[in-house]
This record gives C-alpha cells, sequence and structure tokens, in this order.
C-alpha cells in the first residue's frame, strides 16, 4: 500500500515537471521543471530498490546536466525575448505533433501487446543474481570490476581522448592571430554589441582579415 | 583501515586476464599515450616525430596480431564479452593497415597545412583502437564503448580545418547525426537488455530466438540496433551525412572516414547479426534486404550526377555499403559464405578506396582542387598518377583482373548460393548497379586519358615519398588480390558462429 502512496506522489511530480519544461515560457523556468522531474524519476528508482541509480539520477542527471543547461541558457542571454509565433523551419511543429503521437501510440502498444508487460518474463539468470544477498550499489561495483572490467578501462581512455580533441577544438590557433575578425560569437552575442559596432567601424580592415584568411584556409584545404 | 576494507571485500576474484589475447590494444593504447606525452614534454619539437611514432605504433601492433595469429588458438575473456578468433584477428590486421596507410597519406598534407599535428596522431591512433577493439566485441557494452571510442576522434578529426566553415560543417553534421544514431542504437541495446536479461550476444540469441514469433520489444530492438549501424556504414537513408563531411573534412580523415569507419560499422553489424540475431532471420533480413538494395540503387545514381571527385567517392561509397550489405541479408541461409564475402570485400574495399583517395590527395597537391573537370589531360602531365587512379578506378567498378572483381564474385556468389527469392533479387540489383558504376567510374578515366589540360600547365605533380610508398602498397594490393583470388579467399574463410563458444 505505501509503495503505491509513494508510487503516486512521485508520478505526479514526474508529471507536472515535464509539463513545466513543456509549456513554461521562460527557458530557466523550464530547466528548473526539468529538475523537477528527475528528482521524481529518482524516487521511483528508490522505491524499485535501486538506490545507486536513484543516487546517480540526482548526482548525474539533476546535478550535472540540468546545470549545462542553465549554463547554456544563460550564456545565450536569458533575457532575449523569443517571438513564439515564428516557426523559423516550416511545419516543426505539426512534424513533432505526429512523432511525439507515434511515439506514444508505439509505446502503448509495446506495453498491451505483449504477454508479461513490455519485457516478458525475467529470464533465470536475472533472478539469481538478485538472489545472493548483496546490496545493489556492492553488486554494481563487483559487475564493473570483473565482467565488465575491459569497457570500464577503455571508458577511462573514451574520456581522456575527448578532453584532449575538446582543448584541441576550442583553443585558438597558434601561430596567427587572425582570429579575431573570424569569431563570429560577436553575431550571436547581442552583449558584445561594442564589439560588433567596432567591426562597421572599420569594415575595411575586417574585409582584408576575411579574405587573406580564406586564401589560407583554401592553401590548407588542398596542400 | 586498508586492512579492513580488503576484509569486507575478502571474496573478490581478480577476473582472469588473457595478456596475449589484450595486446593489440594494449600496444596501441601505450603508444597512443606516448605520443600525448612526447606532445607534453618536447612541444614543438615533437612535430616532426609524431606521424613516424604513429606508424611505428601500428607496426608494432601488427606484432601481438601476427603472433596471435600463429598461434591459432581461440580465446575468449570476461565470459565471452571479449573474443580473439580468426575473423576478429584479419579485422584488426585490416584496420592497423588502413590506419598505416592513412598515416602515410596524411604526414606531408597534416605537416603542411598548419594543423594540431601530434593530437591528430593521437586521435587517430585512438580511433584505431576502437576499431580493433570494436573486432573482438562479443557484449553490448563492449560494441557501444568501442563503437564510441572510434566515432568520437573521428568526429573532431572531420573538422580539424578549424577555420575552414566546410569543414566546420562537416564535422558538426557528422556529430550530430553520430550522437543520433548512437541514442537511438542505445534504446535498441536496452530494449534488447530488457527482453533478455543479458549484454552478452550468445545468451542474448539463445533468448531473442527461444520462442516462434519475437516478441514486439524485440523487433524494436533489433530494428533500432540495425539502424543505428545503418548510420555508421551511411546506407541509405541513413546517408545524407556522409557527402557532406567527405566534402569538408581533410581529404586523408576522409579517406580514413570512407575505409576504416566503414568497415568498423559493419564488423559491429556483423558481430551482432552473426552472434546476437542469427536466430531471428525473420526480423533482421528483410530489413538488411531493403537496406541493401535501396543503398546500392541510390548511391550509384546520385554519384552519376557528381562534379566534385570527392562527393562521388562519397556516394559511391554509399553503393558500395549496399553491396556489402547484400550478403548479409541471406545471414540465415549461408551463414559462413555471407560472412566470408562481405569480409573479403570490406578488405579490398579498404585498399581500392583509401588508393583512389591517395591520388585524389596527390592531384590536389597540384590543382588545388577536387573538381572532377580538373583531372581533364592529367595522363600528360602525371602519367603514374593517371595509370593508379585507372587501377583503382577500375577496380571499384569490379572489372577483372583487379581485385574489386574478386570482391564482388564472392558476393554474387553468397547471394546465389543461397537460392532464395530475395537472394537471386540482389544478385541482379548486383549486376545492374555494376553496369551504372561503371559509367561515373569510366567517365573520369576518358577525361584524364584523352582530353587536353584545361590550362595548358603540364608541370609535373610532385608527390612526396610517404604519399608514393601509400600508392604504391595499395595498387599492388589491389592487382594481387586480382590476380591471386586464393590469397584474401583463404585468409576470409572464417565462422563466427564456432568461434563464440562464450
Amino acid at each position: 500500500m505505501s509503495e503505491e502512496i509513494v508510487f503516486i506522489i512521485s508520478a505526479v511530480i514526474v508529471l507536472v515537471g515535464a509539463l513545466g519544461v513543456v509549456l513554461s515560457r521562460n527557458p530557466v523556468h523550464s530547466a528548473l521543471f526539468l529538475i523537477q522531474t528527475l528528482m521524481g524519476v529518482a524516487l521511483l528508482f528508490l522505491i524499485e530498490d535501486a538506490h545507486f541509480l536513484a543516487a546517480v539520477q540526482v548526482v548525474v542527471y539533476a546535478g550535472a546536466i540540468v546545470i549545462l543547461f542553465l549554463f547554456v541558457i544563460m550564456l545565450l542571454g536569458v533575457d532575449k525575448a523569443e517571438e513564439l509565433g515564428i516557426d523559423p523551419i516550416g511545419g516543426q511543429r505539426e512534424l513533432a505533433l505526429v512523432v511525439g503521437a507515434s511515439i506514444a501510440a508505439l509505446t502503448i502498444v509495446t506495453v498491451g501487446w505483449s504477454v508479461d508487460g513490455a519485457t516478458g518474463s525475467a529470464p533465470a539468470s536475472a533472478e539469481n543474481a538478485l538472489d545472493n544477498g548483496l546490496t545493489d550499489i556492492e553488486r554494481i561495483g563487483r559487475v564493473l570490476f570483473t565482467d565488465y572490467a575491459f569497457g570500464f578501462e577503455i571508458t577511462a581512455a573514451l574520456l581522456t581522448i575527448a578532453v584532449i580533441g575538446a582543448v584541441v577544438l576550442t583553443r585558438s590557433i597558434r601561430r596567427e592571430d587572425v582570429l579575431a575578425d573570424l569569431e563570429p560569437a560577436s553575431l550571436e552575442l547581442p552583449s558584445l554589441a561594442p564589439a560588433g559596432a567596432n567591426d562597421e567601424d572599420t569594415p575595411h580592415d575586417g574585409d582584408s582579415g576575411n579574405s587573406g584568411a580564406e586564401v589560407s584556409s583554401e592553401g590548407n584545404r588542398e596542400s | 583501515m586498508l586492512a579492513a576494507l580488503a576484509a569486507e571485500v575478502g571474496d573478490f576474484v581478480r577476473p582472469p586476464i588473457d595478456w596475449h589475447a589484450a595486446a593489440p590494444e594494449l600496444t596501441l593504447l601505450a603508444f597512443g599515450v606516448l605520443l600525448t606525452l612526447m606532445d607534453i614534454v618536447w612541444l614543438e619539437r615533437g612535430r616532426k616525430w609524431a606521424p613516424a611514432l604513429a606508424s611505428i605504433g601500428l607496426l608494432a601492433t601488427m606484432v601481438p596480431i601476427i603472433t596471435l595469429a600463429v598461434d591459432g588458438a581461440d580465446r575468449s575473456m570476461f565470459g565471452g564479452a571479449f573474443v580473439v578468433d580468426k575473423y576478429a584477428l584479419i579485422m584488426k590486421a585490416v584496420f592497423i593497415l588502413a590506419g598505416y596507410i592513412v598515416v602515410l597519406i596524411s604526414s606531408n598534407y597534416i605537416s603542411e597545412g598548419d594543423y594540431w599535428e601530434n593530437e591528430y596522431y593521437g586521435l587517430l591512433l585512438s580511433s584505431i583502437l576502437g576499431m580493433i577493439l570494436m573486432a573482438s566485441a562479443r557484449d553490448l557494452i563492449t560494441i557501444f564503448i568501442a563503437l564510441e571510442l572510434l566515432s568520437i576522434p573521428a568526429y573532431m578529426l572531420a573538422t580539424w580545418r578549424k577555420r575552414d566553415l566546410k569543414s566546420n560543417e562537416a564535422g558538426l553534421k557528422y556529430y550530430l547525426m553520430g550522437v543520433f544514431a548512437s541514442a537511438i542504437l542505445l534504446y535498441g541495446m536496452s530494449l534488447l537488455y530488457g527482453a533478455s536479461g543479458t549484454t552478452l550476444l550468445v545468451d542474448l540469441n539463445e533468448s531473442i530466438s527461444a520462442s516462434d514469433s519475437p516478441s514486439a520489444i524485440v523487433v524494436m530492438g533489433i530494428i533500432f540496433v540495425i539502424v543505428g549501424f545503418a548510420f555508421k556504414v551511411s546506407a541509405v537513408p541513413f546517408h545524407t551525412w556522409a557527402p557532406d563531411t567527405y566534402e569538408g573534412a581533410p581529404t586523408p580523415v576522409t579517406a580514413f572516414l570512407s575505409v576504416a569507419s566503414k568497415a568498423a560499422g559493419f564488423v559491429a553489424l556483423m558481430n551482432m547479426l552473426f552472434v546476437g540475431f542469427i536466430g531471428r532471420d525473420d526480423v533482421y533480413e528483410p530489413m538488411i534486404f531493403a537496406l541493401a538494395a535501396v543503398s546500392m540503387t541510390v548511391g550509384n545514381l546520385i554519384a552519376l550526377r557528381q562534379t566534385n571527385i570527392v562527393r562521388m567517392l562519397a556516394y559511391s561509397g554509399v553503393a558500395q555499403a549496399g553491396y556489402m550489405l547484400a550478403p548479409l541479408a541471406v545471414a540465415s541461409d549461408v551463414p559462413d559464405s555471407a560472412l566470408a564475402a562481405t569480409v573479403s570485400y570490406l578488405v579490398i574495399y579498404a585498399v581500392m578506396n583509401l588508393g583512389a583517395f591517395a591520388v585524389v590527395i596527390a592531384v590536389a597537391r597540384k590543382t588545388r582542387s577536387a573538381e572532377i573537370d580538373d583531372y581533364r589531360g592529367l595522363f600528360h602531365y602525371a602519367p603514374g598518377l593517371t595509370v593508379a587512379m585507372t587501377i583503382f578506378l577500375f577496380a571499384l567498378a569490379g572489372i577483372p583482373p583487379l581485385g574489386g572483381w574478386w570482391a564482388k564474385f564472392r558476393i554474387m556468389g553468397a547471394v546465389i548460393e543461397a537460392n532464395t527469392v530475395s537472394g537471386v533479387v540482389l544478385g541482379v540489383f548486383v549486376a545492374v548497379n555494376s553496369v551504372i558504376a561503371l559509367y561515373y567510374y569510366a567517365r573520369i578515366g576518358a577525361k584524364m586519358w584523352a582530353d587536353e589540360a584545361p590550362d595548358g600547365d603540364l608541370t609535373p605533380v610532385r608527390v612526396p615519398a610517404s604519399l608514393k610508398s601509400a600508392l604504391v602498397l595499395t595498387v599492388a594490393a589491389t592487382i594481387v588480390f586480382g590476380v591471386l583470388p586464393g590469397l584474401v579467399g583463404d585468409v576470409t574463410k572464417v565462422s563466427l558462429l564456432a568461434g563464440v563458444g562464450g
């Protein structure tokens, strides 16, 4: 009985949060509602005795990912009024409606059509794994360092490589200092308007810099 | 403190590790780390040694692959998640050698173009590490990590010409489509895991093929997994990223993507189909059939109208992916010949396509262009390159006695041997498409040999030594594979089913 009550409460939290994400006018509010949804999902994990997943849900999703969202929203200018009446890519709302309805229909069919719920009855191996008296955190730890040790170690290499690549791609170019007039940031950030105005004051500098860079990049490309 | 912790985990047993089986991956990883360290310690002074160290690393990785092949025993680790058998070793060797040729064709391009050199080779090695891991992966999680390890460096390499908008577009398109495909793939994998309760492909197959008709969740899982890999191998209708990415990326990276990355996608697909889904042929065979037929036809028809040679090779690569998919559509009827046909095609395709891109890079050193019209009269000032390009193009078209002919012959053999309606229909598709493809390959040949040079400039193309050796290697291999087809035929007589006891 108590499980049902907890389920209903967390389901309400999740659904209200999900509606809030879609319906909020302010993107910051959307992001905050997303945290509410993710916290509700963490509660659902808790009643299924998946303590590790619940903790990871809070730390990774509610903590790291939504903060990243907020960071991007702030960076793009939260006070910029968005005209919601204009559809920049024609037909995408209708398309979203169709795709959303299809996914909903697909989910209902999949869950309804199958025997024993969507996944069928749990195989014997899964039952055994749950029955050795360890907490789920211990079990995940054991599996991670035995059966999946290789994948775990390779993931470490993968993350290092991703960091190296990201640093290379975002760092400015070494030898030439021609980057300044190529940086498109000034067009996208209204807060940097003085820099943009500066560009307009000296069109000739900007032009020559641009064309020079184009020639050299053309050279790069084919050499 | 530590003793108390150790007592608590007292019954933990370290999983047995076969160091010999993991030696290729560990060697390559060590050289990748060495390359990064060299960059940190030596800074600019390390620049000129980077390609040399990368080549040495790749060749050193061949050593454990050869010792494992001589040893000949099938090895399996982590309960069957990591398997070293003949098929895995062949594919590892293909990835390493393709990577070596990519390093050869990159070294001048990258050092002359003011790029980040050490990181370029570091990322290249890590992408190849993902590929050789993929050849051994027989478990959903290992396959996914291998896929990410090979894709993430490739996204960055595609945008390596940072100041060029086209390169940025190439990288961004590749990245967005790639992560989209990864998400679909992961969703499919999670459905399959939910349905079977295991990540091991062998157990997965046992679980999902137990019933006569598949459950809805298994059908969705299989479809999503195949769609995810169809993006990777650029099969129609999931090919839209390929032409733009190929055109915008630095040409050596394009060569790498069109050969090694595509082969890795096929290896993953073959692992999934032949080990994980083989009992569910009623689900995957119609889907692979449709992908194969549409890919070859659409790829070839769009290639006819291209004016840029890199875009043409991109669409021809889409069509070639269709040929390689064809035997997989009859995988359950003739598993051994289907696998051998696709592996042979991958080996030979790698050689001839890398060769074609090497010529494109060499010619662009003079003309600074990849337009097909700028190949007019190439014979008058670069006869060697013209002969090489002609060999590669006719090999890609499948003209005997060049390598591509034997590859197509194996494909036809496998689909006809299956003796099913879908097999024969695919055979007809392959035959008709080969004729269409011959037109656009031969058109370039005619322009190179018969026309006059557009501006009458007949100064010869200077080809640097490393590019020259890449050309010699690929030309020799293309001819040898065609003249002595037994060579690749013997090597690729492999069976996935035998090797994966788990």
